[in-house]
Formats: C-alpha cells, sequence, structure tokens
C-alpha cells in the first residue's frame, strides 16, 4: 500500500499544536529566518519557481499572485495578506486539519508571504464553527508575539508585521475572496465586482495578497528545500502534495496528503482502503458542491490541476465525496441545488433566480416519464447563469449539473 | 483630467473620456443598452447582469456598468446571444416579480419587458414564482410604502440613502431570491429614515412609492413636468413638479441639473400640498369693525392708496415702513424696495436677513467684501478639513449636507462646533460643545493655539491681508491671553479638544466653513463671524476652491432680497444708499430726479418695530413676513403692531400677523410665478409657474406696481418677470451679465459682469472685493453676555429649527406628510437638570423669561447640555420669540435669538 507524502502535515500527530517550542524544535520558523536574509523579490522568485498553485480550489499561480501585490502599488500605505480559512466546501476540512494539528505551519507561510510583499497587516478569516482552530490559531500568534515573530522590528529585521483573527459567521460565499474582503471591512458579504483584483485594490482598496490556509502551509518547505526540490515532487503542471478529504461508504474516510498525480482510484482504494463491505462504487463527487461527478472511468486519471480539467473534471478544493450504488445522483445533485440556493446571496439576477428555478426542474424531472427536454432546460439555465452571474457561486451550478448529465444522464 | 479615448461599440467609432463607465459612454452616445440597477448618481452594481457586453480579449460576457473604457476597446453590445441572454435575465426577473401596475410611476422594468417582447405569458420561459415567497411589504412610513414583490433587488434605494444621502438606513433582509429592502430594523416609520425620498426617486420599478396622490396619480393623464426651485431653504434645489388636472401632484428632485442633482430633503419633496391647500388666501380682506370682510381687489387697493397716502401727507416720509420677503422672487422684491424708496420715499425696506445673517454679511462685508458664500456647493467634497459652527445642517440645509458626507466619505476631517447635538456631530471627527455665547473665545483660544503652533499662513498674510505683519501682530496681542486653558475656562469646552480641532483645521490643505445662525443669531453675531473670519485668514483657507466661508442661506430667496437691494442701506448690488453718487446712478437707472431719493439710511427690521412702538412709523406694508412669529420679543413687537395707524398684509395664508391687518391681500405662491431665487451659493435660479393662483389670488409685483400706480407713481412698464430681471441687472452690477435666458437650463453664480462671463464659482481668488482688494482682520475680543442666568431665571434657552417644519410654518405646517413627522412645540431639557427639579417627560411646562412666558411639552434630552434649553422656533402656540431679546447686536442690528435667561415650571403642580 502506498504512503503518504507529508509536507504540510509533516508534524501533523507529532507535535502539540499548542506549543510553538514543539513546532521550533521540528524545525519551525527556520524557513522564516531564511526568508528574512533574503531580498523579498527573490522570495517571491522562488515561489514562482517552485511552480506552487493555489489549494483554494482554483490552482492560480501562488507565486504569481504575489508579484502582482508586491507590485501593484509601490506607494501605497497599506498592504494586507490575508489567509482564507473560511473552509465551507461540503466534503472539505483539510484547512481545519492543518489549524487544528499544526497552525504554526500555516503562520509561518503567512509571515514569509508578509516579508515578501511587504505586508502591513495581516488577518486569518476563520470559519466561524472552527472553534479548536480559531482557538490554537488565537494561541499561536500570541506565541509567536511572545517570540518575536510578530510585532515591531521582527527579530530585528526592522519588518513590522502582525496578525489578526476575524471569524466568519457562516456564509459559504463569504469563502469566495472579494466577499470575503467585504466581510473582513464589516460589510455584509456581497461578492465584489471584479475587476479590479485583490492584488490592485483589496482590503480597504490597498494591494492585498489572498490565499487559502494550505497554500501558506506549502511556503515554508518550498523556502527551506528550495523551488527546484519542490518541482521535482507532484506532476509537472501540478508540483508538490495535495491534501484530499475523502468521505462516503469507503473504508478509512479521512484527510490524506499526497503528491500530486495519485490518481483517484489510488485514492479511494488504497489510501481510503476501497469500499466497505457490500457497497458498490458508483460515483465520486470532486471539490464539493462547486465540484463535480464522476463515474468509475475516470478512476484512473491522475490528480492534478489540469488533468482533470481536460476530463471536464475539477481538483477543486481536494473533496472526494463517494457514493455507492444505493445512493441516487437526483438526491445528491438536488442536494447539492439546494445548498446553493440557500447559500446564494440574491445580489444578481442570474444566481438568485436561477437558483430558484434550476429546483423547479429538478423536482419536474423526478415527477416526469420522459426528462429529456428538461435535463436540456436544466443545463441551458446553468449555462446562462455561468456566463451571466457576478461572482464564482453562481458560475458554478453548471459543473454538478453538466458532469451528473454526462456521467448519470440515465440516473437522474 | 482624463485623457479622450477612442472605443468602438458594434463598429461604431465613439471618442469618450478615459475611465468613464462603458455604459454611461453608451448610452451618452444613444446606444441604450439595458440595465436595471445601474444608475449614474450611485457607484456600479453590476447585479441585473442586463448590460453584460462583449469586449474583445476579455472572457465571456462583461457587465458594462462596472468596465471603464480604455483606448480602442472593441465592444459587442447589441447581437443575438446578448440580446437572448438580456431576454432571458428579464424573463427570470418577471419570475419572481409582482407586475401589478397602477400608472402612478415609471417602470423601467416595464419599459424593458415590452421592449423584448416579453408582455405576453406566452413567451416566457419560466413559471411565475414570486407568490410562493411571501414578500413583505411595509407601509408604516408617512411618505412612502414598500412592497418587496415588486422589488427587482438592484441596490440603487440602499445607495441612494448611503452613497447620494449620506443616511445608510437601508438594507437587505433576508437572503438570496427572498431577501428584500429593510429600514431600520425592519419597521420604516420606527427607522433612522427621515423621508427624503431618494430611494423613491431612484427606484426603477414600483417596489418604493410615495404614497402621497399615489391614488390619484395617472401618469398618462399628466399635463407637464416643471422644473422650478425649491421653496424651502436657501439650498436652491431643482425640482421637478408633475403638473395633473391643474395641480403638483408629485415633486421629484431634477436629475443633471446643479446644486443638487436631483436630491431633495422631506420637506422639499412632500412639502408642496400647502400651494392646494384650502386655506390659501383667494381674496382681498379688509377689516369693518374688527372683522376680516371678503372685498374686491378694486376697493383694497384704492383703500390702501388712500391710507398710505394720507399718512405720508400728515405724518411724512418717514412715517411708512416696509417688510419684503425672502419668501418671493427677486423681481418681488427688487419692485418692493423700489416701491418703498419711490413711493413712500424713504429707504425704510427690510426682510427677515435682519433676523438671520444680518451679522454674518456685515462681518464678511467689511472683512472680504462680499457677504455672500466664497465657493460653491460642490467644494465641500473638495474640502480636507469641514468646520461646521453654529449650524445644524442636516435638519436646516440637508441636501447642503448632503454634500458635506460626501467630503466626509471622500476622506476630510469633521469639525463640528455647536453647544447643542446635532445630527451632523455623528459624522463629526471632532465636536466641541461651548457654553452658548462664547464663541468668541472659542475662536480666539483656536487662533491663539494656530498661532503658537506656528500654523499660519505668512505668504497668504503677507499678500493677501491688509496691514500684512502688522495686522496679524494685533491680532496675536489680542488673542494672547485665550490659552488654552483660559479658552477651557469660558468655554467650558475641554482644552485639548479645542487644540486637535484647531491643529486640523490650520494644517488642512483645504478648510471649508459653513457658518449657521448659531453665530449670527447673538447679540455678539458680528465679532462672531469676524473671529472665524481672523482664523481663516491668517491659515490662507480662503479665495481657493475647497477653501472658504459659507453661510447657508436659510430661505429660498435670502440671498437674493438681499442682492435686489431690499435693504434699508443698500441699493441693489450692495451698494450704500447714503452716498450722493450713488443716489445718481440708481436714480438715472430709474429714470427719476435725484431728489426722489431718500439720502437717509433706512430703519432695520426690528429698529422699524421699535418706531412703531415709539409712534414714528404709522404704517407699514408686510409683503409675505410674519413677524409675530419671527421677530424677538413678541409681546413688544405686538404692541408695537397694535399701534400703527394701517397695515397691509400680503401672503398666501392667514398667519399670526395677519390679524392685525387692516387690509390682507392674497398672493401666488411660488409654484404659480415666474421669475428667480439667488441660493446660498450666489447661484441665480428660475422660477417656474406651474398651476394657476386659486381664486383672485396675484401675483406679488403685480400687486406692488398696482398700488404705486394708484399713489400716483409708475415704478415701470415691464411685461414679464423677464423684463424686471433686465432692470436688476443694469442697477446690481454683479448680475449685469445674467438674463432669464441665459438661465433657462442651469442657473449662474454671480459676480457675472457681462453677458460672455460664465459666472463665478468661487469668489476672492485672485482679490477680495474690498477696495484695497486685500482682506481686513479684525480682532475682537470676547464679550460676557449681559443676558445672564440667575436665581430667578436658571436656564439659557437656545431656539433653532427642525427638518420637518421650516421659519413660522406658514407653508410647512400645511403638509400632512411633515405634519406627521413632527407637528408638537417642545422645550428640550438635560435629564439631569429635570431630575433636579421634578420634571419629567412629556410635562406640560410653564417657559418665563425677562420678556415674557409660554406653555409648551416638556421633552428630556442630553442633545441640550445641563443648564441649556432648546426650543424650535416654528410653532405659533408657544412662539419662542415671547421669551427673547431685542437687544441688538450693534454692528448688525441682529437680535440674540440663541440666548435668553429663562425659568421652567410645571404647568399644574407636580
Amino acid at each position: 500500500m502506498a504512503d503518504e507524502f507529508r509536507v504540510v502535515l509533516k508534524n501533523c500527530g507529532k507535535i502539540n499544536p499548542g506549543s510553538i517550542d514543539d513546532y521550533i524544535g521540528a524545525g519551525g520558523y527556520q524557513a522564516f529566518r531564511k526568508a528574512l536574509k533574503m531580498e523579498p523579490e527573490d522570495v517571491i522568485d522562488e515561489l514562482i519557481e517552485s511552480g506552487l498553485r493555489g489549494r483554494g480550489g482554483a490552482g492560480f499561480s501562488t507565486g504569481l499572485k504575489k508579484r502582482f501585490t508586491s507590485q501593484a502599488c509601490l506607494r501605497c500605505e497599506n498592504r494586507y495578506v490575508i489567509c482564507n480559512a473560511d473552509e465551507g466546501e461540503p466534503g472539505t476540512w483539510k484547512d481545519r486539519i492543518i489549524m487544528e494539528n499544526d497552525p504554526h505551519m500555516y503562520l509561518e507561510g503567512l509571515l514569509i508571504a508578509a516579508w515578501s510583499i511587504r505586508a502591513t497587516k495581516g488577518y486569518v478569516y476563520i470559519r466561524g464553527e472552527y472553534f479548536k482552530a480559531i482557538d490554537l490559531t488565537e494561541k499561536a500568534l500570541a506565541d509567536m508575539r511572545m517570540k518575536g515573530f510578530l510585532g515591531e522590528d521582527i527579530l530585528g529585521s526592522g519588518f513590522s508585521f502582525d496578525i489578526e483573527i476575524r471569524k466568519g459567521a457562516g456564509s459559504y460565499l463569504c469563502g469566495e475572496e472579494l466577499t470575503l474582503l467585504e466581510s473582513l471591512e464589516g460589510k455584509r458579504g456581497y461578492p465584489r465586482i471584479k475587476p479590479p483584483y485583490p492584488a490592485e485594490k483589496g482590503l480597504w482598496n490597498s494591494p492585498t495578497l489572498i490565499n487559502n490556509v494550505e497554500t501558506f502551509g506549502c511556503f515554508p518547505a518550498i523556502i527551506s528545500k528550495g523551488s527546484g526540490w519542490y518541482r521535482s515532487t507532484g506532476t509537472e503542471k501540478s508540483p508538490g502534495t495535495k491534501i484530499f478529504t475523502i468521505s462516503g461508504p469507503v473504508r478509512k474516510p479521512g484527510f490524506y496528503e499526497v503528491e500530486m498525480g495519485t490518481t483517484l482510484r489510488s485514492l479511494i482504494y488504497d489510501f481510503a482502503g476501497g469500499m466497505i463491505a457490500g457497497k458498490e462504487f458508483r460515483a465520486a463527487i470532486l471539490g464539493g458542491a462547486a465540484g463535480t461527478f464522476i463515474d468509475e472511468s475516470m478512476l484512473d486519471c491522475e490528480t492534478g490541476f489540469d488533468k482533470l480539467r481536460e476530463k471536464g473534471a475539477t481538483l477543486g478544493s481536494g473533496a472526494i465525496i463517494v457514493m455507492d450504488k444505493e445512493m441516487q445522483v437526483w438526491e445528491m445533485l438536488n442536494s447539492i441545488l439546494r445548498f446553493f440556493e440557500h447559500e446564494s446571496c440574491g445580489k444578481c439576477v442570474p444566481c438568485r433566480v436561477g437558483s430558484r428555478q434550476l429546483l423547479l426542474i429538478m423536482q419536474q424531472i423526478k415527477r416526469s416519464e420522459n426528462s429529456s427536454r428538461l435535463k436540456e432546460e436544466l443545463l441551458e439555465q446553468a449555462m446562462v447563469m455561468e456566463k451571466t452571474s457576478l461572482c464564482p457561486l453562481g458560475q458554478s451550478h453548471i459543473l454538478p449539473i453538466r458532469s451528473a448529465l454526462r456521467y448519470f444522464y440515465d440516473d437522474l | 483630467m482624463t485623457q479622450d479615448v477612442t472605443i468602438y461599440i458594434d463598429g461604431r467609432r465613439i471618442v469618450a473620456p478615459g475611465g468613464q463607465l462603458l455604459i454611461e459612454t453608451a448610452r451618452s452616445n444613444g446606444i441604450m443598452i439595458p440595465g436595471l440597477c445601474y444608475h449614474k448618481k450611485i457607484t456600479p452594481t453590476g447585479a441585473c447582469r442586463l448590460c453584460v457586453c462583449k469586449i474583445k480579449g476579455m472572457n465571456g460576457f462583461v457587465a458594462s456598468c462596472t468596465v471603464p473604457v480604455t483606448q480602442g476597446m472593441e465592444v459587442t453590445a447589441y447581437d443575438d446571444e446578448l440580446e437572448d441572454m438580456r431576454r432571458f435575465l428579464l424573463d427570470y426577473l418577471l419570475s419572481e416579480h409582482n407586475e401589478e401596475f397602477d400608472g402612478s410611476y415609471d417602470d423601467e422594468f416595464r419599459q424593458l419587458k415590452i421592449q423584448y417582447n416579453l408582455e405576453e405569458k406566452a413567451n416566457r420561459k419560466f413559471p411565475s414564482i414570486w407568490k410562493q415567497l411571501n414578500y413583505p411589504a411595509d407601509k408604516s412610513s408617512p411618505i412612502l410604502s414598500y412592497d418587496a414583490s415588486k422589488c427587482i433587488k438592484c441596490f440603487r434605494c440602499i445607495k441612494a440613502c448611503d452613497e447620494v444621502q449620506g443616511k445608510n438606513v437601508l438594507s437587505f433582509a433576508s437572503r438570496g431570491i427572498t431577501s428584500y429592502i429593510t429600514a431600520g430594523f425592519d419597521n420604516w416609520k420606527e427607522s433612522e429614515c427621515d423621508g427624503c425620498g431618494e430611494c423613491i426617486q431612484l427606484c426603477p420599478t414600483g417596489a418604493i412609492v410615495e404614497t402621497l396622490h399615489r391614488d390619484k396619480i395617472d401618469l398618462e393623464k399628466t399635463d407637464r413636468k416643471v422644473i422650478s426651485t425649491c421653496p424651502y431653504c436657501g439650498v436652491g434645489c431643482q425640482i421637478a413638479m408633475l403638473v395633473q388636472e391643474g395641480r403638483i401632484v408629485r415633486v421629484n428632485g431634477a436629475e443633471g441639473l446643479p446644486p443638487n442633482d436631483g436630491r431633495l430633503c422631506v420637506k422639499g419633496r412632500f412639502g408642496y400640498d400647502f400651494v392646494h391647500s384650502h386655506e390659501r388666501l383667494t381674496t382681498p380682506l379688509i377689516k369693518r369693525n374688527g372683522k376680516f370682510e371678503p372685498a374686491s381687489w378694486e376697493e383694497a387697493l384704492e383703500l390702501i392708496s388712500s391710507k398710505f397716502s394720507s399718512i405720508k401727507h400728515e405724518h411724512g416720509s418717514q412715517a411708512l415702513a416696509g417688510y419684503s420677503s425672502a419668501k418671493c422672487t427677486n423681481e418681488d422684491n427688487y419692485l418692493f424696495q423700489k416701491f418703498v424708496r419711490l413711493v413712500f420715499g424713504n429707504n425704510n425696506v427690510d426682510y427677515c436677513t435682519r433676523l438671520c445673517h444680518a451679522s454674518t454679511v456685515v462681518a464678511m462685508l467689511r472683512s472680504i467684501g462680499d457677504g455672500a458664500g466664497s465657493n460653491s456647493i460642490e467644494d465641500y467634497v473638495l474640502a480636507d478639513c469641514i468646520l461646521v459652527t453654529g449650524n445644524n445642517m442636516i435638519d436646516t440645509h440637508p441636501v447642503t449636507a448632503t454634500f458635506v458626507k460626501q467630503g466626509k466619505k471622500r476622506g476630510a476631517k469633521l469639525v463640528v462646533i455647536d453647544p447643542k447635538w446635532t445630527p451632523m456631530v455623528k459624522y463629526a471627527d471632532i465636536w466641541l460643545q461651548p457654553r452658548l455665547g462664547t464663541d468668541v473665545a472659542l475662536l480666539n483660544g483656536m487662533i491663539n493655539v494656530i498661532i503658537e503652533r506656528g500654523l499660519i499662513d505668512m505668504e497668504f498674510i503677507e499678500n493677501r491681508v491688509e496691514g500684512g505683519i502688522e495686522s496679524f501682530n494685533q491680532l496675536r496681542e489680542i488673542t494672547k491671553k485665550y490659552t488654552p486653558e483660559y479658552t477651557e475656562e469660558l468655554t467650558s469646552v475641554t482644552a485639548s479638544q479645542m487644540m486637535r480641532a484647531a491643529i486640523l483645521f490650520a494644517r488642512s490643505k483645504r478648510s471649508m466653513v459653513a457658518t449657521g445662525m448659531g453665530m449670527s443669531q447673538q447679540v455678539t453675531g458680528t465679532n462672531n463671524v469676524f473671529t472665524l473670519i481672523n482664523m481663516l485668514l491668517i491659515t490662507g483657507h480662503l479665495g481657493k476652491p475647497g477653501s472658504g466661508i459659507n453661510p447657508p442661506r436659510g430661505q429660498n430667496n435670502v440671498q437674493g432680497a438681499s442682492d435686489v437691494g431690499t435693504s434699508p442701506l443698500t441699493y441693489p448690488g450692495y451698494i450704500p444708499v447714503g452716498n450722493d453718487d450713488n443716489r445718481r446712478r440708481v436714480a438715472e437707472i430709474w429714470n427719476v430726479p435725484y431728489e426722489a431719493l431718500s439720502g437717509k439710511p433706512g430703519l432695520t427690521t426690528v429698529e422699524i418695530m421699535k418706531a412703531a412702538h415709539s409712534g414714528e412709523i404709522k404704517g407699514m406694508y408686510i409683503m409675505g413676513e410674519n413677524p409675530m412669529i419671527t421677530d424677538p420679543n413678541l409681546n413688544h413687537t405686538e404692541e408695537a403692531i397694535k399701534k400703527l395707524e394701517f397695515l397691509v398684509v400680503q401672503d398666501i395664508f392667514h398667519t399670526e400677523t395677519t390679524p392685525f391687518a387692516d387690509v390682507i391681500l392674497p398672493a401666488a405662491s411660488f409654484a404659480e410665478k415666474d421669475g428667480t431665487f439667488v441660493n446660498s451659493d450666489r447661484r441665480v435660479l428660475r422660477v417656474r409657474k406651474a398651476v394657476e393662483s386659486p381664486g383672485d389670488a396675484r401675483q406679488d409685483w403685480k400687486i406692488i406696481l398696482d398700488i404705486a400706480n394708484r399713489m400716483g407713481v409708475n415704478l415701470g412698464n415691464y411685461e414679464n418677470e423677464s423684463d424686471i430681471f433686465d432692470e436688476i441687472a443694469l442697477a446690481a452690477p454683479m448680475m449685469a451679465g445674467i438674463s432669464h435666458d441665459r438661465i433657462e437650463q442651469r442657473g449662474i453664480q454671480w459676480p457675472c459682469p457681462d453677458k460672455d462671463h460664465p459666472g463665478t464659482p468661487t469668489l476672492f481668488l485672485d482679490r477680495f472685493n474690498t477696495p484695497s482688494g486685500r482682506a481686513r482682520l479684525n480682532p475682537v475680543e470676547h464679550i460676557p453676555q449681559k443676558e445672564k442666568a440667575d436665581l430667578d431665571f436658571p436656564y439659557i434657552l437656545n431656539s433653532g429649527r427642525i427638518l420637518y417644519q421650516y421659519h413660522s410654518s406658514t407653508m410647512s405646517r400645511k403638509n400632512n406628510a411633515l405634519n406627521e413627522f413632527a407637528n408638537e412645540a417642545y422645550v428640550l431639557m438635560h435629564p439631569s437638570d429635570a431630575e433636579k427639579n421634578g420634571l419629567h417627560e412629556g410635562l406640560k411646562v410653564r417657559l418665563t423669561s425677562r420678556r415674557g412666558k409660554l406653555e409648551t411639552n416638556l421633552r428630556l434630552s442630553e442633545e441640550v447640555a445641563p443648564g441649556e434649553l432648546f426650543m424650535p422656533f416654528h410653532y405659533g402656540e408657544s412662539a419662542v420669540n415671547r421669551l427673547t431679546s431685542d437687544e441688538l447686536d450693534p454692528h448688525s442690528k441682529i437680535a440674540p435669538f440663541k440666548l435668553s435667561a429663562c425659568r421652567v415650571e410645571a404647568v399644574v403642580a407636580v
């Protein structure tokens, strides 16, 4: 059986997450010390070289994001780094695992990012229900201040920086980066118009770098071991590791950090131990609600941003929700669409009205003998929503709908 | 300045200012891309998605309301795919929409529905779901109703309230498709909504609609829309009156026109019903045996001319006087002062400015040479520091306040100086709360700090102030003793707060001052404003856009009435009457012998009443004023008025003054007139007739001409108001270039010396309007008030205005909409004072001053400082001026409305 390849989670279960000394004892903050001795630009170069792509779901080059932020406005008084810890994608709990087991890992990454773009202030926007993660992050920040990793003139470098925690209040949409900014500014969570992008005008109109917890968690290893090493792991287009959270009727549901490129079959059958006795694999949903259905034929596909995309699937957040033959795809899709309808903020017309209209069609499909016209209608509306919606939420309905129709047309 | 860029929309080449939003560029070039959430007054929202376009080089569709145009941009605004998409989205919107339509409002959504051929249900794809959504409605507000089933959630009302009016009362409740607009905590009436109605004006469907006349309005039956100038305060808002069957049925702000760009306040939008009130005067009334009886114009005019003539004959020309009106047009006022000077043969003509900003004007004239606001209203948005002193602007000049709030939003710091809490304090960075009557001390203290800290603008002092450094040294000498500690002792303002304010004001690049009645209506009113100007001059904050002194004027045409010479001291254009050359010049324009004009300066408002009291004035002609509410020391005024031999009151309603008249003449209201008003930033604005006058009511200027004719004087041969204005332009040099036809589209700010001059947004850019061209410092000392609290009169009473009523409430109280917000007199007292005296909220109390007494209701509020009281002055049943003093400011003759020692007792023993 294959082994995990733990980079972000290397200390998970091995150290006391509430102890900064444990973290330091395990080599923690060496990467940050190293980065402090480098020019900020060189830190960014290193990250670009590493090929690291955002682990929040979209897979944009992390280093480039930083370069844009650092170059956005040299005269700006303020510059922010934000960690998006508002993990809300159904079936996803990788960020919680990081925060609950090794909070210093991602905070060190955040610090490295702050130094590289000369940020003035950092925020961690944590999902409000993640009580343990919030407590541990709070403790970690206090310890970092004590040790001189935060505050004025960090480690005598002349660099001053601090981090504050903000708690989300249960809105899925606030995990979308522009909506998160609104929420951070104390406003209601409505998506912003893009452009401008956060790199240029983010929090309070200042250049802002936003990354996911897991993305920040990759930074220390990249700085410590070098971009060359990082590139040697994972695949060419998607280097590094990825934490997958596998749920459903499998023997060992849970989280697994593996190299990119590991096949879905290996994840489900090797790591998660395969289907529990008496259950037969029917489908999996990759990436959560804003993700895609796959069937058995996709299981040998390598994981990675581009490989999956080529086949119409998504890597997304790394959620793998496994379904057995007794579970109905209609139920699952309907549940996802109900979730979207509940979370739609109502700002733009296509998402607000479409979210509800799609549910009506789903009901009709259920009742209908011959639903092919209705299925077409479902697809057409979701496509218009994708094309015209203001933010990624309204653009996401198409993902589960198209993939469900592609693989399970007759089951719907 | 942004550079122009060239873009292509559907192949058409268009040049547009770079950075302009694509939808704006398209629409201003006649390409009417649909869109419901976009409005040019608010930030883009991108919610309705109807304005999606394709832009070469960009992925997918782009909402054109969110994209600035850039050089070479190639846009597809219309193709089959885009139009299908728009139809699809409209169809979506219709499914959640209640389409009932009563024809009483403009429905942009309905128009698009027709345009996209979606009227027929058969052409639609989506099932209607709005009924399942259980949308609520809120009908609690006195002026509007909200129906969520007609709401398309476009955010325009929210942004109208927040971004345009700076009030931020509205937001969404719930989420997604069930979300709806809510005011405050889900009850409009109990929210902080003050009724300005900006949300109504920007609502594209019929979700938020005014309740006023909703049952009557049928847009297909309306006769016309008339653009005119609001008849309430001096902001000069441009209004669009909707006329149906000869009656005004709705007022909106006129979009795109300065100064208000469509904004209004609750009075401007909902205070027009007085025009059609059944209480309007419709026929002349003559008092016979103590009772008023209807009379013909012939009878009334004959009686007036014979009485005025006989008084003049028996007691000499000085025995007559006139009060003109800030509510009337320039044309009315001009003829009124001409009437007094030529028919009465004296200069005894004055009006309410004497009671509001006379001291401000005197101080400004002496210091900088012009008594009008030095800047434009828009300058509040440019300023880096805004000082609002003695000016409850959110209540008294609500639309000016929106500009201040926008300035604040843009990043300006806001300092409020007021003894009483005002809503503007909510927006302020610093609030200084001096004791009543200590403004000179406070400002001298600020000047002291500015000098001590070296924050003066020496270059400005040397180049633009008379006497340069020497004058400055005199000011420095006088203000030396006003150390922060001493100032705190006099004013009770904490030294550190005062210092912060002074430093902020001096250091800011551009500082603007708005000064109000709190400063001017005092025995030391002129000194207060002198001190304020001193502070502006030593910091160089005058004569620049975004820097200057601005007294927002209280009434629609206070500025204009002064400009056109309704003053005992000056001819039209602020030309002093006591000067022979000036007399000759005016006599020549009026085509009368020089001797026909009296060279003796006339009496001011309060002096006229005093002269009536002593018997020197026997006859009075009052046009559109209500001294029995507005004059100080009303008991004395009442005695004076009763002593008059003959009094003519010309008004649109019975007032507290009309019972004392011998003849009452029914006049036309603003909505029945053509002419002009001048607003607070010197903009000459058109007033246009919308409806006919009721009964036999006539236009003021025509009445004046008739009386003059009957008394043997031809004041001129005017065909219309435009002719009168042409004569004003001859007489008042600063309006020489203005005429009715030049201001047909938008107003012009004086000075405008010739026909080609564009007007002057900012005064004093190069020189001050003094003979030397330089400004004068007028250092003054703090003088303790004569009117003091003592054991018998332990409280100091302040008076002022509230948002929902106006002046003597002759007009405002005839509107149910306004009365529903506020219709009760009261006095505010600090709760600690009430506790000490065993008084409680709602109690009927008697206030007694050294001059009189009144009864009113007690309200407890921390808005006033302990030891101080506040009363609105609008209500005749508890007229605060029964209590005020007529001790006058020696420079300007203004009375101290803001300061009267009083005692407060329960009417029934507690």
